[in-house]
């Protein structure tokens, strides 16, 4: 069914109201696609979910969940991981201690392939490493490391091309095993990271909208990527800001390949590509 | 002008007539153009710069949230689904594909429909699926102009003929006449 916008507008004040969740400046297409998705697989219409959200908390959660979106992959496009591991890391080698966020982290690959990372670089033990996700289900799959195998077809890939590869000199192949870091049951379809590298992060549950900062620290790396593009651009620079103010002096942030920082947070920053420096 | 958008959808068998449309366009055609086009999950460059070699107008990926100017081709990034806000910014998004489809033509034809109402052209080409039917089904109901290549001339006319079957088409067109029309456009 086709919803107006003053249905969305009346769902997400019902939201708002009875919840912790306001979804106001979420992105109108992608929003609008969830929720009309939402209102087909509960086989209800808008009247029939507000009366659902209404009277039941724990649907609350499960449609919050639905609504938001959760793609990601180990050493997920290739050339930002190149920029992470040739251009920012070197660049927080010398300090005591480097601490990094994964904001919006879904299931954790995107925390794994870091971790992966730090270890080759020997920054492993100096660097703390926070990730954030609105969803609890998704915080609970990354803490546990299992995926699905079958799914993943690029994750060697991709590993090969950002660990074992040198993209400066084709001729160096680092010889660096999978089992180093994870282990791939084929039969079982499952690849479970090391027990070294699940235990190594501090979680949160954490809502973006809410610019809060649930580890009171500051960082010298935020990662946010594919995440900001659910929201709409006030929004964006609002969430923009406040990484401003929680990233230490010439902090890094890196956004997906296809995201710019676009608006008043702009002049904050300076530009490098997929990633941004603090001014 | 009285129209504002041009919004093209296309698979399988399409890349040629894209590339015919692009390089045969007026070079002061004012709208924006964009392209919601299927491609291969891991051939994510040389598309666009196979397209920018032959197009007379400057041809991009939009960023997400990026403003729509005038005057420019917009090439919906691999993998990603690409709506027209109502704000006049483009925005992404990898929620999973709709009908096997990232980008979807029907997403993203959905989204243009709204914001230009009868403001918009949108042409569906050449393609091995269903997707682009729904989407140019909305167009006309926005009072949209409605242009679907001649399942005829089409490399593969499933998705043609899948926009005829549910749409009243305005026009039904050869390559030829498509970039004729645009080119006539006032």
């Amino acid at each position: 069914m086709a919803l107006t916008r003053a249905d969305i507008e009346l769902f997400l004040k019902t939201l708002k109201e009875i919840s912790t969740y306001d979804l106001s400046d979420y992105s109108e297409n992608s929003l609008k696609r969830r929720i009309e998705k939402l209102l087909l697989d509960n086989n209800t219409n808008l009247q029939g979910l507000i009366y659902k959200i209404s009277s039941n908390k724990q649907f609350v959660e499960k449609i919050v969940r639905d609504i938001t979106v959760n793609t990601t992959e180990l050493f997920r496009d290739v050339k930002t991981w190149h920029k992470i591991r040739y251009r920012i890391l070197p660049k927080l080698a010398h300090l005591e201690k480097i601490n990094i966020l994964h904001a919006g982290c879904s299931s954790g690959q995107e925390v794994f392939s870091m971790l992966i990372l730090l270890n080759e670089l020997n920054l492993f033990d100096k660097t703390n490493v926070y990730a954030t996700d609105l969803n609890s289900e998704m915080i609970e799959k990354s803490k546990k490391g299992l995926y699905k195998f079958r799914f993943n077809l690029n994750y060697l890939d991709n590993y090969d091309k950002v660990i074992k590869e040198n993209p400066f000199n084709f001729d160096e192949i680092r010889d660096v095993p999978y089992e180093n870091y994870f282990h791939i049951d084929k039969d079982l379809d499952i690849i479970k990271m090391k027990d070294f590298l699940i235990k190594k992060p501090t979680y949160a549950v954490s809502d973006l909208v809410k610019n809060e900062n649930k580890f009171y620290k500051k960082y010298d790396l935020i990662l946010c990527r594919n995440v900001l593009i659910y929201f709409n651009n006030d929004l964006q620079n609002r969430v923009l800001i406040n990484f401003h103010s929680l990233l230490n002096d010439n902090g890094f942030i890196v956004v997906g390949v296809h995201e710019r920082i676009l608006g008043e947070a702009e002049e904050k920053f300076i530009k490098k590509s997929t990633f941004y420096i603090k001014k | 002008m009285k129209h504002k958008a041009v919004i093209i959808g296309g698979s399988a068998g399409s890349f040629q007539v894209i590339l015919e449309i692009l390089a045969n366009i007026n070079k002061d055609f004012p709208l924006p153009i964009f392209l919601s086009l299927h491609r291969l999950k891991h051939i994510r460059s040389g598309f666009l710069e196979a397209l920018s070699l032959k197009s007379v107008l400057p041809i991009k990926e939009p960023f997400d949230k990026e403003l729509i100017k005038s005057k420019t081709v917009y090439l919906a990034p691999a993998n990603y689904h690409m709506y027209i806000d109502s704000g006049g910014r483009f925005s992404l998004s990898t929620e999973p594909p709709v009908n096997h489809s990232r980008p979807s033509i029907d997403l993203s034809f959905f989204s243009a429909a709204s914001k230009y109402q009868n403001k918009l052209i949108g042409i569906i080409l050449s393609g091995a699926n269903k997707d682009g039917a729904e989407g140019l089904k909305q167009v006309e109901k926005f009072g949209g102009l409605t242009i679907v290549q001649d399942p005829s001339e089409s490399q593969i006319p499933t998705m043609p003929t899948a926009a005829l079957k549910v749409t009243n088409v305005d026009h039904t067109y050869r390559t030829k006449q498509i970039i004729d029309f645009l080119n006539s456009l006032r």
